[in-house]
């Protein structure tokens, strides 16, 4: 089989798993729609750590922590495990505290999007212009020279602490009362750790297998017409779907979606911030966990800004509700695409050539 | 069914690299495209260059004299 035969069938098979995965947590009891969002994951956990007092979304989701000690176990495996650091972190944390600020507005990372349009919620599919939108202006600003700049390597156990810190608050969190678990809501609803753990587990080795990426799919599409990245969200979507439709979860609506609004301009708007955010940053959020268990300590700073952002996202009533985006939510949203493109604007690198 | 052949892949630190690569590669006539970087090069999820393996030394002297920075270089069926 030549190079990239192979490649396609790994990706094929990845997006066959992670669709097997997210429909595994979806009958196992995790919120409908939801499945395995990263960002509304990040946010549970931000409340079980007491970050935030939401007491609707507390929970240490194991399918957070699976992700990123399946993408370390995978990227140790293939021999791609390389610890690095350095590329401009505090931007990078901020650009993480921005991409959750944009997601929960919306409510849901590109993940929850896809998993939403394929259960036949429209307020995501509106999502997804103002996704794809996010994007094309982060690819505006790549082919002008934007960078971060470099990272550079480092000692490999820098690689190593963000996977062993969240392994230890798994652990704690099964074995103590240190951390707070919702009893009704969102952060109630959870299939069994063991599940839980090893979808996560499964979901990050796939998705560092196949650099599964929502924002790189679309990215490189418009970059250099490589349209491969879409294959296993393309699967994703469909197995999601085929799910949907034979269990009945299928609605074709804007109206009481589960965990959603139908304000169509702050769904775009928010996710507008999380495409712009993802492609300054080289990553979504899924990307961003697959990296931090690859080596890369930028994502792992990535990853505590977007913990702080959903923290803070639920501290000042940024986050919205079924009703809708919150005012504060609103100005944050239009203060953070103001941000992005200063932050862009002043990385702009000067060309050599 | 379209032939495999052997392409020079050329694969870089940043995003920002890339495109630098690419004007200057442009500028001095250097035929090529980018693309995505292979998964058997880098676990990463960049852009790479493509060209033809024997214009090697030409980019290997153009990359002297710009001062042009890439992580590796290799020959890879594509």
């Amino acid at each position: 089989m030549d190079t990239r035969k192979k490649e396609i069938t790994t990706l094929v098979v990845c997006g066959l798993l992670a669709g097997a995965v997210a429909v595994v947590l979806a009958i196992g009891g995790n919120p409908k729609n939801m499945a395995i969002c990263v960002a509304c994951f990040i946010r549970d956990i931000a409340g079980g750590l007491g970050l935030h007092s939401a007491a609707k979304v507390q929970y240490i989701r194991p399918e957070i922590i699976g992700i990123v000690v399946g993408a370390l176990i995978m990227a140790i495996v293939g021999k791609e495990y390389k610890a690095t650091a350095g590329s401009s972190p505090l931007t990078r944390f901020f650009l993480g505290f921005m991409m959750v600020i944009g997601a929960l507005v919306f409510l849901g990372c590109p993940l929850r999007m896809v998993l939403r349009m394929a259960a036949g919620d429209l307020n995501a599919w509106i999502g997804l212009v103002g996704f794809a939108a996010g994007i094309v202006t982060g690819v505006f600003f790549l082919k002008k020279g934007f960078s971060l700049g470099r990272a550079v390597k480092v000692g490999k156990a820098e690689g190593i602490i963000l996977p062993v810190v969240l392994v230890v608050v798994l652990v704690l969190s099964l074995t103590t009362a240190l951390f707070k678990a919702s009893t009704e809501g969102p952060g109630s609803m959870h299939a069994v750790v063991l599940v839980s753990t090893l979808g996560g587990l499964v979901f990050g080795a796939v998705a560092q297998k196949s650099r599964m990426c929502f924002a790189g799919g679309l990215r490189d599409t418009f970059l250099v017409r490589d349209f491969s990245g879409l294959i296993t969200i393309g699967l994703l979507f469909g197995i999601v779907l085929v799910y949907n439709l034979v269990t009945g979860g299928f609605k074709l609506s804007m109206a009481d979606q589960p965990i959603a609004h139908s304000q169509a301009l702050w769904n775009i708007l928010g996710l507008y911030v999380v495409g712009f955010a993802a492609v300054l940053l080289g990553g979504c959020p899924l990307r961003q966990l697959a990296l931090a268990g690859s080596g890369s300590g930028d994502s792992a700073v990535t990853f505590l800004g977007m913990l702080v952002g959903a923290a803070c996202a639920h501290n000042f009533n940024l986050a919205s509700s079924t009703d809708g985006a919150t005012m504060g939510g609103q100005i944050v949203t239009i203060v953070c695409i103001v941000a992005l493109f200063a932050i862009a604007a002043v990385n702009l690198k000067k060309r050599n050539a | 069914m379209r032939s495999r052949k052997i392409k020079l892949v050329v694969s870089f630190y940043t995003t920002a690299d890339a495109f630098a690569f690419e004007a200057a590669c442009k500028q001095v006539g250097v035929s090529g495209r980018l693309g995505t970087v292979p998964r058997q090069m880098s676990a990463g999820c960049g852009m790479a260059w493509y060209a033809e393996p024997e214009s090697r030394d030409r980019i290997v002297a153009m990359c002297t004299e710009q001062h042009l920075e890439y992580e590796d270089m290799a020959e890879i069926e594509r």
